[in-house]
C-alpha cells in the first residue's frame, strides 16, 4: 500500500494509453509480454478524447474497476478506464492474499465468468493452500499469498492488452447527468464524466464507479486526520461525492476500515513463530490452469504468532490518542483492528499471521494487527509480541473512513435505480475485500456494457452463485457494516461449490452475458459433457453387493444390502475413490481419470443437491417475476397494510423473490403483488448439474 | 416471538408461478388477463393433507390429501394393496395406521385421480367420524406416510388456482384468503407457544441456533482464527441430546400439553363496563366476581361452554386502564395478550358513557375499538347497561348504529334486566358458527400434526449431522441447517444474520 511509492506519472498532465488487438491468451502465460514498454504511458493531449464517445467509462483501477473494465470490453463495449495512477492499477491495498473460505468461491466464480483475479492469483501466488481441506469440498477455501508486484504486473499487462479497452490516467471531477430516457425507469441519465484540471468532458453511455475508499475518504493515524482513500494517493474530487448526494439524491453512509503496519522482515525473529507451510501441490484458482506460475518448491511459508498481555496494555494506554477508534462509524465485526479485538475480548491471546509480501520483498504483513494509534505507539505494540521484539516498522498502519452508497438503491444489475447508465461496484457499495469487489466489478462492468449496447441487463440468482448471494444481500437487505462473504450466507452451499463454478456460470456467461471467451466456453462444454458421460457410465455399472465385494475386496460393503448398487452408489462410500472404480472397470471409466476428484465430489453431493433442487427452482421462478421499478406502492388498489407499503416503497424490490425475503412482508402481501409482476423471459434451461432430467421453465 | 413468517413460510409460493405473460407484456398487465386455464406443471412434489371440514357439532369429518403420493396414502391406510378403487366412487373401508396397522376408524374413501379433482392433482378424501380422537389419529397416521406433510395455510386453494381450477373472482380473493388463514394459524400458534410447550420449543430452538452458529463459525473461521476444536465436540453433545429429546417427545404422546379446542372468545373493554357480568350471564353461573368497584377482575377468568353445539372457550379479562397497581397492570397485560390470541373479541362498553349524538357515538366507538384491538381482528361490540339509557336514546342507538361503516355488529344489552340478551346470543351464535365452519379456526389437532411433522423432520436432520460429522462437515452442517429451518417453522424463521450475530458474540473473529 503506502510503502509502494510510484511517483512516475504526473497527475497534472493526463495521459492515456491505447493498445488494441493484442490478442489475450487465456492460458497462463510463460512470460508476461513486454511489460515495461506497455507501462510507459503514451502522453497525448486529453483533448483528443473530448469528442470521443465511449460505451463505458470505468472510474477506478482497483479490484472492482479492473474487472469491470475488462468485463465491459469482453462484452464488446468500447471502454475507458480512468485511474489516478496507471502504476497502481491492480495494487493490493491491504493484505497480500487472495481467496479463502467463501472468498475462494468468489474467485472461482469470477474466473468462471472469464474475470482476471483467478488467473492473476495463479500468476502471482507464492503460497497456495486449500483451507478447510478436512471439512468437505463444498466449503473448501482456495487461497494464496501473493507477490504484490507480480499481481499488479499481471493485471496491468492483461488490461493493457485487452481489445477495446483504453486506460487513461486522470482524476474525475464530476458525473455528467441529464434528463432520463422516458422509455426507461429512472429520474436521471448519466452521459459521461468531467475530468479535473481542464474540465474536459468525456461522454459515455454508461459509467461504472469503483471509487473504493476514496469517496470522501479520510485517513487516520493517531490523532492526525487527512483527506484521502489510501496513503500515498491524492484524495478523489469532492465533486463526485457531491453529484451522487446532491444531484442524484442518493443516500450514503459512512464506514471505516484499516490496515496494519508493514514490518521489516530482517528485524523479525521468525524462529520464535510457528512455521506454516503451503500445500505441497499448489492448486490453481483458474479452471483454465493446470498448474501455478510458482513452482511447488519455490513457495514461501507464513508464520503464526500470538498477542501478549503487553499488547492489550499498550492499546488501553493509548486509547485517548486514537481518534479512529473513538468514532462510532461502523467498522467490520470480522476484520477488526487489534484495538477492537482486545477491547471486545480482553484477557485473551489473539492470533497474528506474519505473511510474505512477495518473493523479493523485504517486508512482512502482520495479518490481525490492523491499527490506527500513533506510529511510535504502533512500534511499542508490535514489540510486545515475541518474534517482533526488535522489529522495525516500514510503514505504519492507519485507518480509513469513507462514504458508501446504500446499496438498496441499486438493481441486481448493480445499476443505480434512479439513474440510467450509472453502475456502482466494490467498497462504494459497502463491501470489504478484494474478492467481493472483483465479483461486483465484473458484474457491473458486464451490465454497463450491455446497457450501453442496448442489450437487456442480466442478473445472477443467489441459487446459482455466491456472486448472486452477494448482490442479492446488498440490493435487497443493504449493509450496516462492511459486508464480507461467508459460506454461511449461502443457503445452497452444498450446490454452490468451488469445484463446479464453471458448470454453474461459464455457459451462462457465454450464452447470456457475453463476457466469456469462446475458448473458455468450449472448454467448459467439454468438461460438462465428460462429467455427464462419466456419471452415466458409473450409473450403468449395476452390480449386486456380492459382485461389488469381489471387484473391490478392500471396501466394507454391508452384506445386509441385497439390492443392486451402481458405480455412483459405490462412489458415495467414504473409502471408495474414482481411481479404484476406474482400475476395476478400466474399459468404461479410465478415460475420465482427469476428473477423478470432481466425480467423487459430484457423487457424494448429488443426493443433497437433488434435495435442494425444488427449493432452488421455486426461488428462481420468483426471481423471474420482476416488479416494475416505477410502481407507486402507496396507491396500489389492493389490501396491503401501510407498514408493508412503506417497506416496499423504501426498498423497491426488483423481483418478487427479493420482496419475499424482506423482513415484514407477509405471504398475503406477496400474493397481492402478483397482479403487478412481469415475468421475465427465460431463455435458458434451469441449470441442473447432472440430474439426468433437465427442467424447462414453463414461463411463456 | 411472532411465528407469522414461519408458520406460513412458503405458503403463497407456488401461487405465483403460473402467472404468465407473453413476451413484452406491459408491466401492469393484470393477472386476470394472464392466467390461462391449462394445468400448469406442478412445482410441489410434496403431498399435503388437511382437515377440510369444520369443528364443533359434526358427525362426519373430511380429511383431504392432494399430491403425487395420494395413492400411496390410499394404499397403506385403506388397504388397497392390489389396485386402486374406481375414481370418484365412495367405498366403505377400515382406515388403519400404516405404522401399527391398528384400525383407526371405518369410513368412506374417495379417489380422485388428476386432473379431475378439486386441486387438479391426484387426491383422496377420507370421510371419518367427527370425534377429535379419530381426527387426530388419522391426521397423525397421514403424517407418517412418506412424502406427506400437513398443508400450510391456503395451500389447497393455491394448488387449485395453479391447476386452473379456480375462477377469476376466486383468484382475486386468494390474497385475502391466505391472509385470513395465516392470521388464524398465527393466533393458534400464539396460544400454543405461550404455554409450556412453547417454552420447550423455544429452548430447543435456542440450543439449535447456537449449535448451527458454532458449526458455521468452525467452517468459516477456524482456519484463520482461534476457534478451539472443543467447539465441535460440544456441538456433538448438544446435537445428540437434542435429537434424543425430540425423539422422546415424539414418542411420548402424553408429554404434549392438552390443547383446548373450540373458538376462543375474549371479553375485553374498560373497567366496570360489565364484562364479568356478561361472562356470568353467558355461562349462567357466577363464574366471575362482580362488584361495582372498578378493577375487580384482575386475572383472566376462563370458562368452557357449549354455544348451540359449538365449543367455545370464553375468557373474561381485566378492565383496560392505566393503573399504578402492579397486580392490576399485570392483569391488563394479560388481557391484551388474550385479545391478541382471540378468534373473536367481545368489546364491552358502558352505554352510559356514549355521547348522545349518533355520529359522535360512532366516532367514540371506533376510537375505543382501536385502543382495545391490535388491528382489524374479528369482534362484536356489546353496549351494556342499556337499562340506564332513556328509552328514546336506546331506540335511536339501536336503530342507527347498525351498519355504520367501520363498526362491527353492535348489540345493545343489559345484564341487569336481560334486555337484548337473546338477540345478542343469536349474533354470537352465528359468528361462532362461521368460525367453526372454517377448518383452520380452533383446530389444535391440525396444529399438533403440523408440529409433529416439523419435529420429525428436525430429528431426521440432526441424524444427518451425526452421519457426516467426521467425513464432511459441510454436509453435517446442512443437517443442522435443515433442523433449524424445520423447528423455525414452529418458533419463527431464523436468518443468516441471526446466526452471524451469535458467531460474533461468541468468538473473536479478526484476521
Amino acid at each position: 500500500m503506502g510503502h509502494e511509492s510510484n511517483g512516475v506519472s504526473n497527475r497534472d498532465t493526463p495521459s492515456f494509453n491505447f493498445y488494441s488487438d493484442r490478442c489475450a491468451s487465456h492460458m497462463l502465460r510463460k512470460k508476461l509480454p513486454f511489460l515495461h514498454s506497455l507501462l510507459s504511458p503514451v502522453s497525448r493531449h486529453v483533448g483528443h478524447l473530448a469528442g470521443h464517445q465511449y460505451d463505458v467509462i470505468v472510474v477506478g483501477g482497483g479490484h472492482a474497476g479492473t474487472e469491470a473494465a475488462a468485463a465491459a470490453a469482453r462484452v464488446g463495449a468500447e471502454t475507458l478506464l480512468i485511474t489516478q495512477k496507471i502504476h497502481t492499477i491492480g495494487a493490493l491495498s491491504c493484505n497480500p492474499s487472495l481467496g479463502g473460505v467463501g472468498k475462494g468461491q468468489l474467485v472461482k466464480e469470477v474466473d468462471a465468468l472469464d474475470g482476471l483475479c483467478g488467473r492473476a492469483g495463479d500468476w502471482a501466488g507464492i503460497h497456495f493452500s486449500i483451507l478447510n481441506r478436512r471439512k468437505g469440498p463444498a466449503v473448501w477455501g482456495p487461497r494464496a499469498q501473493l507477490d504484490r508486484q507480480r499481481y499488479r504486473d499481471f493485471i496491468q499487462s492483461e488490461l493493457l492488452s485487452t481489445p477495446r479497452l483504453t486506460v487513461l490516467e486522470g482524476s474525475v471531477e464530476e458525473l455528467l447527468v441529464t434528463e432520463p430516457n422516458p422509455e426507461e425507469p429512472g429520474h436521471h441519465r448519466v452521459t459521461g464524466i468531467r475530468l479535473a484540471n481542464g474540465s474536459h468532458a468525456i461522454s459515455a453511455r454508461s459509467v461504472v464507479l469503483t471509487t473504493g475508499t476514496f469517496l470522501s475518504g479520510s485517513l487516520f493515524v493517531g490523532q492526525t486526520t487527512s483527506p484521502g482513500g489510501r496513503i500515498g494517493d491524492a484524495p478523489s474530487s469532492p465533486g463526485l461525492s457531491h453529484t451522487l448526494r446532491e444531484r442524484l439524491g442518493l443516500r450514503t453512509g459512512r464506514l471505516r476500515t484499516g490496515t496494519p503496519p508493514r514490518i521489516v522482515k530482517d528485524s523479525v525473529d521468525l524462529s520464535l513463530a510457528k512455521l506454516h507451510l503451503p500445500d505441497s501441490h499448489p492448486t490453481p484458482f483458474s479452471f483454465l490452469n493446470t498448474h501455478t506460475h510458482c513452482k511447488p518448491e519455490e513457495q514461501l511459508p507464513c508464520y503464526l504468532t500470538f498477542t501478549t498481555p503487553g499488547v492489550e496494555r499498550v492499546v488501553r494506554e493509548s486509547l485517548q490518542l486514537n481518534c479512529h477508534i473513538q468514532q462510532d462509524t461502523k467498522g467490520p465485526r470480522y476484520c477488526p483492528s487489534i484495538e477492537s479485538r482486545v477491547l471486545r475480548f480482553p484477557g485473551r491471546s489473539h492470533q497474528v499471521w506474519l505473511e510474505p509480501e512477495g518473493v523479493t520483498s523485504d517486508l512482512l504483513y502482520p495479518q490481525g494487527l490492523s491499527m490506527t494509534m500513533p506510529p511510535d505507539i504502533q512500534l511499542r505494540l508490535i514489540r510486545e509480541i515475541p518474534p517482533m521484539r526488535r522489529a522495525e516498522i516500514h510503514t505504519p498502519g492507519y485507518g480509513v473512513q469513507y462514504d458508501f452508497v446504500c446499496p438498496t438503491q441499486l438493481s441486481p444489475a448493480l445499476q443505480v435505480k434512479s439513474t440510467q447508465g450509472l453502475f456502482l461496484a466494490g467498497q462504494i457499495n459497502g463491501t470489504t475485500g478484494y474478492e467481493e469487489a472483483a465479483a461486483q466489478g465484473l458484474w457491473a462492468g458486464a451490465n454497463a456494457a450491455r446497457w450501453a449496447l442496448s442489450m437487456p441487463t442480466v442478473t445472477l440468482s443467489r441459487t446459482e452463485s455466491y456472486i448472486g448471494v452477494l448482490i442479492d444481500d446488498l440490493v435487497s437487505r443493504g449493509v450496516t457494516e462492511p459486508y464480507r462473504m461467508f459460506t454461511s450466507r449461502a443457503e445452497f452451499r452444498t450446490s454452490l461449490r468451488p469445484d463446479n463454478a464453471d458448470l454453474r456460470l461459464t455457459p451462462k456467461g457465454f450464452e447470456e452475458v457475453g463476457c466469456v471467451s469462446s475458448v473458455r466456453y468450449q472448454e467448459s462444454l467439454r468438461v460438462r459433457n465428460s462429467l455427464q458421460d462419466a456419471l452415466t457410465a458409473l450409473q450403468a455399472l449395476f452390480l449386486s453387493t456380492s459382485s461389488w465385494k469381489k471387484k473391490l475386496p478392500s471396501v466394507p460393503i454391508s452384506e445386509t444390502k441385497s439390492t443392486l448398487l451402481t458405480g455412483l452408489d459405490l462412489l458415495q462410500y467414504n473409502d471408495v475413490t474414482f481411481e479404484m472404480l476406474a482400475s476395476a472397470f478400466p474399459e468404461s471409466l479410465s478415460s475420465y481419470m482427469e476428473f477423478a476428484q470432481r466425480l467423487k465430489i459430484e457423487a457424494v453431493y448429488k443426493p443433497h443437491c437433488d434435495l435442494n433442487k425444488k427449493e432452488i427452482e421455486r426461488i428462481q421462478r420468483e426471481e423471474n417475476m420482476s416488479l416494475p421499478q416505477d410502481i407507486d406502492y402507496f396507491s396500489l388498489p389492493v389490501s396491503l397494510s401501510d407498514e408493508v407499503r412503506e417497506i416496499l416503497d423504501r426498498v423497491r424490490p426488483s423481483t418478487l423473490g427479493a420482496a419475499t425475503r424482506l423482513e415484514g412482508i407477509t405471504p398475503a402481501a406477496v400474493v397481492n403483488l402478483l397482479n403487478y409482476v412481469r415475468v421475465t423471459e427465460k431463455k435458458k434451461e434451469t441449470p441442473q448439474y447432472f440430474d439426468g432430467e433437465r427442467v424447462r421453465e414453463d414461463a411463456a | 416471538m411472532l411465528p407469522l413468517r414461519s408458520v406460513c413460510g412458503g405458503i403463497w409460493r407456488a401461487a405465483v408461478h403460473t402467472v404468465r405473460t407473453s413476451r413484452g407484456a406491459p408491466p401492469y398487465r393484470l393477472l386476470s388477463s394472464t392466467c390461462d386455464g391449462a394445468p400448469a406443471a406442478l412445482a410441489d412434489a410434496d403431498t399435503i393433507f388437511a382437515l377440510s371440514s369444520g369443528h364443533g357439532r359434526c358427525g362426519v369429518a373430511v380429511v383431504r390429501v392432494s399430491g403425487p403420493a395420494s395413492a400411496t396414502a390410499l394404499r397403506c391406510m385403506a388397504g388397497f394393496t392390489q389396485r386402486l378403487p374406481p375414481p370418484r366412487t365412495a367405498l366403505l373401508r377400515s382406515i388403519t395406521d400404516p405404522r401399527s396397522t391398528e384400525v383407526l376408524d371405518r369410513g368412506l374413501v374417495l379417489w380422485f385421480p388428476a386432473p379431475r379433482s378439486f386441486s387438479g392433482e391426484d387426491s383422496v378424501e377420507f370421510h371419518i367420524h367427527g370425534g377429535p380422537a379419530v381426527i387426530t389419529a388419522v391426521l397423525q397416521a397421514l403424517g407418517s406416510v412418506p412424502g406427506l406433510r400437513p398443508a400450510e395455510a391456503g395451500e389447497f386453494t393455491r394448488r387449485a388456482f395453479q391447476a386452473g381450477k379456480l375462477g377469476l373472482t376466486e383468484v382475486e380473493g386468494l390474497g385475502d384468503l391466505i391472509h385470513a388463514e395465516t392470521e388464524a394459524q398465527r393466533r393458534q400458534a400464539l396460544r400454543q407457544m405461550s404455554g409450556e410447550l412453547g417454552r420447550l420449543y423455544q429452548d430447543w430452538s435456542d440450543r439449535l441456533k447456537r449449535c448451527l452458529a458454532h458449526v458455521e463459525a468452525f467452517i468459516d473461521f477456524s482456519e484463520d482464527e482461534l476457534i478451539e476444536d472443543g467447539v465441535l465436540n460440544r456441538v456433538d453433545v448438544s446435537v445428540r441430546d437434542l435429537q434424543a429429546e425430540i425423539e422422546r417427545h415424539l414418542k411420548d404422546e402424553r408429554r404434549g400439553e392438552r390443547l383446548r379446542g373450540g373458538v376462543q372468545v375474549v371479553i375485553a373493554g374498560a373497567t366496570n363496563a360489565g364484562k364479568s357480568s356478561l361472562l356470568n350471564k353467558l355461562c349462567q353461573r357466577p363464574a366471575a366476581i362482580v362488584s361495582p368497584i372498578a378493577g375487580t377482575t384482575r386475572d383472566v377468568v376462563e370458562t368452557a361452554l357449549d354455544l348451540g353445539g359449538f365449543p367455545v372457550l370464553l375468557s373474561d379479562t381485566a378492565g383496560l386502564r392505566d393503573s399504578s397497581d402492579l397486580v392490576e397492570r399485570e392483569g391488563v397485560r394479560r388481557a391484551l395478550e388474550r385479545v391478541e390470541q382471540a378468534d373473536l373479541t367481545l368489546v364491552v362498553v358502558d352505554s352510559a358513557h356514549l355521547p348522545s349524538e349518533v355520529d359522535r357515538a360512532a366516532a367514540f366507538l371506533r376510537e375505543h375499538l382501536s385502543s382495545v384491538l391490535p388491528d382489524t381482528g374479528r369482534c362484536l361490540l356489546v353496549l351494556n347497561k342499556a337499562d340506564l339509557l332513556p328509552e328514546k336514546q336506546r331506540q335511536k342507538l339501536d336503530m342507527e348504529l347498525r351498519g355504520v361503516s367501520g363498526l362491527p355488529a353492535v348489540c345493545l344489552i343489559s345484564c341487569q334486566t336481560n334486555e337484548g340478551l337473546k338477540d345478542f346470543l343469536t349474533v354470537l351464535h352465528s359468528s361462532v358458527k362461521t368460525l367453526c365452519g372454517d377448518p383452520l379456526f380452533g383446530a389444535p389437532t391440525l396444529t399438533q400434526a403440523r408440529h409433529r411433522a416439523h419435529l420429525q423432520r428436525c430429528a431426521a436432520a440432526l441424524a444427518q449431522y451425526q452421519r457426516y460429522r467426521d467425513t464432511d462437515l459441510a454436509l453435517a452442517a446442512e443437517g443442522v441447517r435443515v433442523a433449524v429451518t424445520s423447528l423455525g417453522r414452529i418458533t419463527g424463521r431464523v436468518g443468516a444474520e441471526e446466526i452471524l450475530d451469535i458467531i460474533f458474540k461468541d468468538f473473536c473473529i479478526g484476521k
